[in-house]
């Protein structure tokens, strides 16, 4: 008996672990969430007056410094940047969804790392202190490659790592909400890449937006046809997962038709006729760029006091 | 810590000698550049060609990061079955049926790889990536384009040339010339050719990312007999997934009609 109620717990922890993120990802962001933080939308706030490359160095720069300091600054620039979510235009939603991926990306990322780190990496991590137990798992739960017992400490390190990803996820996700496509195409071919490979980039850019709103509208008109209207209501959110995955081939074909008329589209306005392009509004720099790039120096200069003060990368990473 | 997230660390126990996998981007880089020299590079690409392998990207970006990711996490790391490399190779084979010319497997990976740094990744441990994700995926699916030449897919109509004189004396000329697999039956060959890049797509993986990649940007101890046992446990995976690809990568072409 007590093996039985053993086993049910551990399943159910497994079974959180992978769902608990689905469930936010259907429930609280939903595919028009993803449409919304992929898209571009319109409006005047620094970031959307901000040139494209800036925004990419100032991804890197985030990406850079979370790689290299301890994982509080890493949650600091999560927050920070999060907050000037709500400058976006409908910034609340956005605020919220960036939240939620967040929250998502923690737990998701976490749960990644406690179950599975060996405990000698676990030791280096936490300075051989002792590893304190919360859960001894079925001995069979090994085959997946977990370890005996899930630790305090495992949860921990999952947690520390996690703050590696948000913050660059989210500012990545800021470059593509606020730039036009022509605007990354221009500051692209500014650095030299070949215009093939940058239009290439900016319709698959545009396509990922897309993608989401055929699905969400594939799903409904499955829901319409009554896919899992008998099932309970509290099934309903897996009932949007496999209307996803049966809507995919469908979008594929859709979304692939309409390249044609795409491609007719660019090659009337004589695409590659010439080696060179001219814009009608040629990518600037102007005083928010400034400003940006002396944040960029500051944060730089915020790291190499961290790192020099101790607060270096704290903690062994694998993956 | 080294630059940009990458340790360098050359001398991790059982890696595979830098020298080695040198030689084997330096010989990729020069085919590459070699075979762009004599087909005309990124110009043979028609403007649709473009348009489909922007879309194939973006497809496997969604699987990668959003639809995937999180069935992904119902199954544990196991090596017989990935939910990543299934979204991946399903978009890469119908962009490749698309297209049809040597060259897209590369530049669609290039994109693929370009857009997850944009959107996600932050370009953390480039230019490793760009490098080993369109020198073996990318590289080992023209290869079985290359090899397969007209009849990939079983899709029989000939390839868009690009509107320049030197493209339309070659459509003319390779028009006449019956190929090798002409007698197999569509369906067959569409299987057959997704089991072929299935299973070329499962060695890199384990061999070249777990032997090389992630001992030299992380650190680390390599275990060969992991390695080896990562290949063959993926094999009927690749299969199965590889077939269903080249089926759906079929299906899709003759939807779209060409």
């Amino acid at each position: 008996m007590n093996l039985l109620i053993i086993n049910l717990i551990s399943w159910l922890i497994f079974f959180f672990g992978a769902a608990f993120p689905v469930l936010i990802m259907l429930k609280a962001i939903g595919l028009t969430g993803f449409m919304k933080v992929t898209r571009f939308e319109s409006y005047h706030t620094f970031y959307y007056r901000m040139n494209p490359a800036v925004k990419i160095i100032l991804g890197i720069v985030v990406m850079a410094v979370a790689a290299l300091t301890i994982w509080w600054i890493g949650a600091l620039m999560t927050v920070v940047i999060l907050l000037t979510y709500l400058t976006l235009k409908d910034g609340k939603r956005k605020f919220a969804t960036g939240f939620f991926l967040t929250m998502m990306t923690t737990i998701g990322t976490t749960w990644a790392f406690a179950p599975y780190t060996p405990y000698a990496i676990l030791n280096e991590a936490f300075h051989g202190s002792a590893l304190t137990s919360l859960w001894v798992w079925p001995s069979y739960f090994t085959v997946m490659g977990y370890q005996p017992d899930l630790t305090v400490q495992g949860l921990i390190y999952g947690f520390q790592i996690s703050m590696r990803f948000t913050a660059v996820s989210l500012m990545s996700l800021v470059l593509v909400m606020t730039s036009t496509p022509s605007q990354v195409l221009r500051s692209l071919n500014k650095v030299g890449v070949p215009i093939s490979i940058t239009f290439s980039l900016v319709i698959a850019m545009r396509t990922v937006p897309r993608i989401f709103e055929y699905i969400d509208t594939s799903v409904k008109i499955q829901f319409m046809r009554g896919l899992g209207s008998r099932a309970p209501r509290f099934l309903r959110p897996f009932y949007v997962l496999v209307g996803a995955i049966n809507g995919i081939v469908p979008v594929i074909v859709f979304l692939v038709r309409g390249a044609k008329d795409t491609a007719i589209s660019a090659d009337t306005r004589a695409f590659r006729a010439y080696q060179k392009r001219t814009y009608m509004r040629p990518a600037t720099i102007g005083r928010v760029d400034r400003m940006a790039f002396s944040i960029i120096v500051l944060v730089i200069l915020i790291t190499v006091i961290a790192v020099l003060m101790g607060f270096g990368r704290g903690i062994p990473y694998n993956g | 810590m080294g630059l940009n997230g990458i340790s360098g660390i050359l001398n991790a126990p059982g890696e595979i000698p830098w020298e080695v996998v040198l030689l084997f981007f330096g010989a990729g880089l020069l085919f590459v550049f070699l075979w762009g020299k004599k087909t005309g590079g990124l110009a043979k690409f028609t403007t649709l060609d473009l348009i489909y392998i922007g879309m194939g990207a973006a497809f496997a970006v969604v699987w990668e990061f959003y639809i995937g990711a999180f069935l992904g996490k119902f199954i544990p790391p196991n090596p017989f079955f990935g939910i990543g490399y299934t979204g991946r190779l399903i978009a890469l084979l119908i962009v490749a049926g698309l297209v049809r010319k040597v060259g897209v497997g590369m530049v669609a990976m290039f994109i693929f790889n370009l857009l997850s740094d944009l959107i996600s990744y932050g370009f953390s441990g480039e230019p490793m990536y760009f490098l080993y994700e369109m020198l073996t995926y990318g590289l080992m699916m023209d290869i079985v384009i290359a090899i397969a030449g007209k009849n990939l897919f079983g899709i029989r109509s000939p390839s868009r040339k690009p509107s320049t004189g030197k493209g339309k004396i070659e459509a003319n000329k390779n028009s006449g010339s019956p190929g090798l697999f002409s007698n197999i039956p569509a369906v067959y060959l569409a299987a057959i050719e997704g089991i072929t890049i299935g299973v070329f797509w499962a060695v890199p993986e384990p061999l070249f990312y777990s032997g090389f990649i992630a001992p030299f940007l992380y650190g680390g101890v390599v275990d060969w007999g992991a390695i080896l046992f990562g290949i063959v446990a993926f094999i009927p995976t690749a299969i199965i997934v590889g077939a269903i690809g080249g089926l759906i990568t079929l299906r899709i072409v003759k939807a779209v009609g060409q």
